[in-house]
């Protein structure tokens, strides 16, 4: 009979010698007997969104005497060169890509941890 | 930078969002598969079967989990429920045939490797050992979290994880070369 080992090297060992499980489509499974995502509370949150912003933007019209920030805004850009019109436009459309792609990242578990993609 | 447990549980909270509830499967699936597996003693199928509807229990509860554990501990308990309850459904409550069980086992069969020596060890094991020394040594949980994970004395988990590490030693000695 040989010796018997300590407990430091037992639990070693044993956490060694438990065998990582391949998902192999359990998680999908476990996904698709999901119950399905309730749709009111998203619809409302939108529809409390949509409210609140067009309340927002009439208040604001109101209050600016009719827009007419807007309209001189409008003739102030006109004044500017077309260069510098271009470059503000390229920037916004970089800006507004950048969230999307940030937000697509978040949102997509396979996108943010690309160990995880098979090929 | 990968999201936290906790951020998940968030945003399946916040925004019901399955992708993050499916992140959270994939991250604890093997560990729980695996705690399944040893408990059914390898019946692969039926601790499958009891990972998923652990799964699915976690999700539908998820608003009842408690920050201050960890989401791992907490996927245990729910496991071990789920198990306890088939097991009282099948009425094969652990300890009825487990001499019987052993006796079956013949020690000179196994494969000689140390990973298949200690897995057929450990399924020797009462349950109750088992789960313990599983839950403690193999997953690595305090003997604290155990107590919280199988709803027992925190001494009687100190009592079946020293039995059950002698058992495995004195088993693993007599098995080792002389």
């Amino acid at each position: 009979m040989s010796e018997m080992i300590d407990d430091e090297t037992l639990d070693r060992q044993l956490r060694e010698a438990a065998p990582y499980i391949d998902d192999d489509g359990f998680t999908a499974r476990v996904i698709t007997k999901l119950p399905t995502a309730q749709g009111e509370p998203r619809w409302l949150r939108g529809m409390v969104l949509l409210g609140v912003t067009a309340l927002g933007s009439g208040i604001a019209y109101l209050l600016s005497g009719g827009g007419r920030f807007v309209r001189e805004g409008v003739i102030q850009l006109s004044s500017f060169p077309i260069w510098l019109l271009l470059v503000l436009a390229f920037g916004c459309g970089l800006l507004v890509g950048a969230f999307a792609v940030i937000f697509a990242i978040r949102k997509t578990p396979e996108v943010r941890d690309l160990t995880q993609l098979r090929f | 930078m990968e999201l936290t447990d906790a951020d998940l549980i968030a945003r399946v909270l916040v925004d019901d969002d399955q992708h993050a509830f499916s992140e959270l499967v994939r991250r604890h699936q093997s560990t729980v598969r695996g705690l399944l597996r040893q408990l059914t003693r390898t019946d692969i199928v039926l601790a499958d079967d009891l990972a998923q509807e652990t799964f699915l229990r976690a999700y539908k509860n998820i608003q009842s989990f408690r920050s201050e554990a960890r989401f791992s501990t907490w996927l245990y308990r729910i496991a071990y429920n789920c198990f306890r309850e088939d097991a009282r459904r099948r009425k094969e409550l652990v300890g009825v045939d487990e001499e019987q069980l052993q006796a079956e086992h013949d020690p000179q069969t196994i494969d000689p490797g140390l990973r298949q020596d200690l897995m057929y060890a450990l399924s020797l094991l009462p349950l109750h050992e088992r789960t313990a020394v599983v839950l403690c040594c193999q997953n690595g949980l305090s003997h604290d979290e155990a107590a919280r994970v199988l709803d027992i004395p925190l001494g009687t988990v100190k009592t079946n994880v020293l039995r059950g590490r002698e058992k495995l030693k004195r088993t693993l000695a007599a098995w080792g070369p002389s």
